[in-house]
């Protein structure tokens, strides 16, 4: 690099390329879609989200209390998902003074049907808010219970008469019907149960797995019960055997997740910059190799080195390009703080144990160092296939390899992260320059030596300094030669170029 | 690429001692073996109009961007306005590209200002200046239209204030003709007899010889990058012996101090067009006194010096004009 950099002409060339690009539709598209998508994506998954409780209807023939047994177990199965949904809410907000021996004060344990019992003694769901709210601390969002899964009605007249292959055709007219109130799932218990213990299941759809298996747990334990009061047993003892159940604790770490979740939790903002950082260079990068492909084919390159010296009108664009990715990274941002804000706190809940691996000054001098340095390292590379091609078409020839050269590796790397994987391969990208950035990005939330960190630090500075020395004569040698694609010779010859040419 | 023994002229710091806006001494350039300019001198002076002449691949671009610091020579001196060549000069010399071209998505204005500024000019400078060039050119209602929106004449226009806009003291066009309507020609015409009446050395390259002979004091005529014929326009000239078309009835190819006659025409009685070349040296009028002494009848005298066209031919072995449409047409 030559000494004599003329700041006044950099800064120049670089206002010029942030100015054109600020013009272009496809920055203010890319620029608002990301905010877009994190906006409407929550409000199309709420939409896709079926939050009514499937219908179901049991005709029983058998005149047992199977249908009744259904129901219990899946009421049952609602309160236990409210347990478990009430003591992390509690666990989250540190509510836990509200009533500290009831269960949902306890997040340690696995709720059974005791705790469920004893719950509703209590007065339910009702009593239980009605303590929080006396300790709720203003701000705290208020605890919304999510809807049963499975909401149990009675047979029509029409649907209990039916008999033989009529039943099914009732069953299936009653789907047709598609309206807010007729069954999505009829179960037909014959009357010759258990003695013909075969269960009919009518579904509008294809029934879940879990519904499956809670009906043929409840199905077959009411069918042992009958059984062992067949061979004399009591139906209490027949009872106290069915529910004997051992009593399992967990434990997690909060806010309720197992160490892998954890681990995801901290690996989100780091993955989000390395990500984010790969997202903006290839656009940025791509915007300024427009600008560049312009340049030549206008034929304005004369005239411009001219004036300014071709290292200047290179560092001029690497700095444009860098100012651009900065600032939609700037604006993403401002975004999603307002996000955060706007959700009442919701959001940052969930944010700040994923900012704790990236809160210390130390790492955050970091993060910043190998995000511009990432983005040097391969914005160069775009100023450099911008100096060889005449045409946006011509570019596409070098920015394919390019692209894959980065792109796969940081996908594996992605994708192995999230997987908990520190591997060796992991390690490897870590020390090639060309990756270094986004890996150290990437693994800041699963924890990275200090002097891995320097490291590769070094070796990446070291590295790009080489890179723009060789780019820069491949830069000043490629500006006027314009009209042929340069063989892989020539570039090399390029590289090896004296500024003295 | 080996250098063999370039250095830069030592910058002169009395104005008295510079007399030369741009020296160039001994210039050698090569390109993988290939010599492009070679064993090159001249000098230009301030308020000079100087014209760089030559064929296809003669030289003239390479000198110019060697001038410019685009490219470096292999060995011999280039001294602008006293300093060695540099982007620091970049704030005295204008220059116009062959290939032309701006930035489509920028104003006619800030063009202006961006090269401006790029030659170290004050922002408000820049623009007070570059406002009087689209006055002057009459585009002064589409200063902020874009260029992409703008005709190719209106462009070229742009592109020649982006170079005039430091009213620099070297101003170099290369080819600056070519692609121009008659107009526009007129325009830039007057824009080099502008500069030059303000004390600016200009210089540029033409394949189109009425230009040269109409503004150039003096002229360099080039053929693969060696200097075949520096000088003003008379001196040109008369490199080349003068032609004289006769009508006679005698034999005039006997008279002293012609190298060569050709007969024509028959007129009848007698009478014949003769075309005569004479030898290097010899005034035409001496040949006609020649003619008077010994009563040799004539019915028609024509003198005609060598034009510049005919000495380009001669000296740069082509036509210029036909190169000039093999340009346009290319």
């Amino acid at each position: 690099m030559s000494p004599s950099i003329d700041m006044n002409n950099v800064l120049l060339v670089a206002g010029r390329e942030i100015r054109q690009i600020l013009k272009m539709k496809s920055f203010w598209l890319t620029l608002l879609i990301l905010p877009v998508a994190f906006a409407l994506g929550p409000i199309f998954a709420e939409s896709l989200d079926d939050d009514e409780p499937t219908r179901v209807t049991v005709v029983d023939r058998s005149g047992g209390g199977a249908a009744q047994a259904l129901e219990a177990r899946f009421a049952a199965e609602d309160a236990q998902w409210l347990l478990r949904d009430l003591s992390r809410y509690v666990q989250r907000y540190g509510l836990e003074q509200a009533d500290p021996k009831a269960s949902w004060a306890q997040y340690d344990r696995w709720y059974t049907d005791a705790d469920i019992a004893a719950f509703e003694r209590a007065g339910g769901l009702d009593a239980a808010l009605e303590k929080i709210a006396a300790v709720r601390p203003e701000g705290v969002p208020q605890f919304e219970p999510d809807p049963p899964a499975y909401a149990f009605s009675a047979p029509s007249a029409e649907l209990s008469a039916a008999r033989g292959e009529d039943f099914g055709t009732e069953a299936r007219a009653l789907f047709d019907a598609d309206d807010d109130t007729s069954p999505e799932i009829v179960v037909l218990i014959g009357e010759n149960y258990p003695a013909d213990p075969r269960i009919q299941l009518f579904s509008a759809n294809q029934p879940r797995g879990s519904f499956v298996t809670t009906m043929q747990e409840v199905l077959t334990t009411d069918l042992r019960a009958r059984l062992l009061a067949a061979q004399g047993v009591s139906p209490a003892n027949a009872a106290a055997v069915q529910s004997a159940a051992p009593v399992i604790a967990v434990d997690t770490p909060p806010p309720g997740g197992g160490a892998r979740e954890a681990l995801l939790v901290r690996s989100i903002v780091p993955l989000a910059l390395a990500y984010i950082l790969v997202m903006s260079l290839m656009l940025s990068g791509s915007w300024m190799l427009q600008g560049s492909v312009e340049e030549r084919s206008n034929k304005l390159l004369e005239s411009l080195l001219a004036c300014i010296r071709p290292e200047d009108l290179m560092y001029g664009k690497l700095l444009g390009s860098l100012s651009v990715g900065l600032l939609m990274i700037l604006v993403w941002g401002a975004c999603a703080g307002v996000a955060a804000y706007a959700t009442q706190g919701a959001i940052s809940d969930m944010i700040r144990p994923a900012l704790d691996p990236v809160s210390s000054p130390g790492i955050i001098a970091a993060i910043l160092f190998f995000f511009i340095a990432g983005y040097i390292a391969i914005s160069a590379l775009f100023v450099a296939i911008g100096a060889m091609v005449d045409s946006m078409s011509e570019a596409q020839g070098y920015l394919m390899p390019v692209m894959l050269l980065i792109l796969l590796p940081v996908t594996f790397l992605i994708q192995a992260i999230l997987a908990g994987n520190s591997g060796w391969i992991v390690q490897v990208l870590t020390w090639v320059p060309l990756w270094t950035p986004f890996t150290v990005l990437a693994r800041l939330g699963m924890g990275i030596e200090w002097w891995e960190m320097v490291g590769s630090g070094v070796l990446l500075a070291g590295a790009i300094v080489i890179e723009l020395v060789l780019i820069g004569r491949l830069f000043r040698a490629s500006l006027l030669s314009t009209g042929q694609k340069p063989s892989l010779k020539r570039v090399i010859e390029r590289l090896r170029a004296s500024p003295a040419r | 690429m080996k250098v063999d023994s370039f250095t830069y002229a030592l910058p002169v710091h009395s104005r008295g001692e510079c007399m030369s806006v741009l020296k160039i001494s001994n210039l050698i350039k090569r390109f993988e073996g290939v010599v492009a300019v070679d064993d090159l001198s001249f000098s230009v002076s301030p308020g000079e109009i100087f014209g760089f002449l030559g064929g296809n691949g003669a030289g003239k671009t390479t000198t110019l961007r060697m001038v410019l610091d685009i490219i470096r020579p292999t060995s011999g001196t280039i001294s602008v306005l006293g300093s060695p060549p540099d982007r620091r000069n970049a704030q005295a010399v204008g220059f116009l590209p062959e290939e032309r071209g701006l930035y489509t998505g920028m104003s006619a204005i800030d063009t202006i200002v961006y090269f401006g500024r790029l030659k170290g000019m004050k922002p408000a400078d820049a623009r007070n200046r570059g406002m009087e060039l689209l006055s002057r050119f009459d585009l002064a209602d589409r200063a902020k239209s874009d260029i992409g929106d703008m005709s190719k004449g209106m462009a070229q226009k742009v592109q020649l204030a982006t170079s005039l806009v430091n009213d620099p003291e070297l101003l170099m066009l290369d080819e600056p003709f070519s692609g121009l309507d008659p107009v526009n020609q007129g325009l830039l015409e007057n824009e080099i007899l502008r500069a030059s009446d303000r004390g600016a050395a200009v210089i540029f390259s033409t394949h189109v010889m009425q230009h040269a002979e109409r503004l150039c004091d003096r002229l360099l005529l080039l053929r693969k990058g060696r200097k075949r014929f520096e000088g003003t326009l008379d001196e040109a000239r008369a490199a080349l012996p003068a032609r004289l078309v006769a009508m006679a009835k005698s034999d005039l190819s006997l008279i002293p101090g012609v190298a060569r006659a050709e007969r024509g025409e028959a007129h009848g009685d007698g009478w014949h067009d003769w075309t005569l070349h004479l030898s290097d040296g010899v005034d035409p009028a001496s040949v006609l006194e020649h003619c008077s002494a010994n009563a040799i009848a004539l019915r028609r005298w024509d003198e005609h010096r060598a034009s510049l066209h005919d000495v380009f031919v001669q000296l740069v072995g082509a036509d210029p004009d036909q190169a000039a449409m093999e340009r346009e047409a290319a």
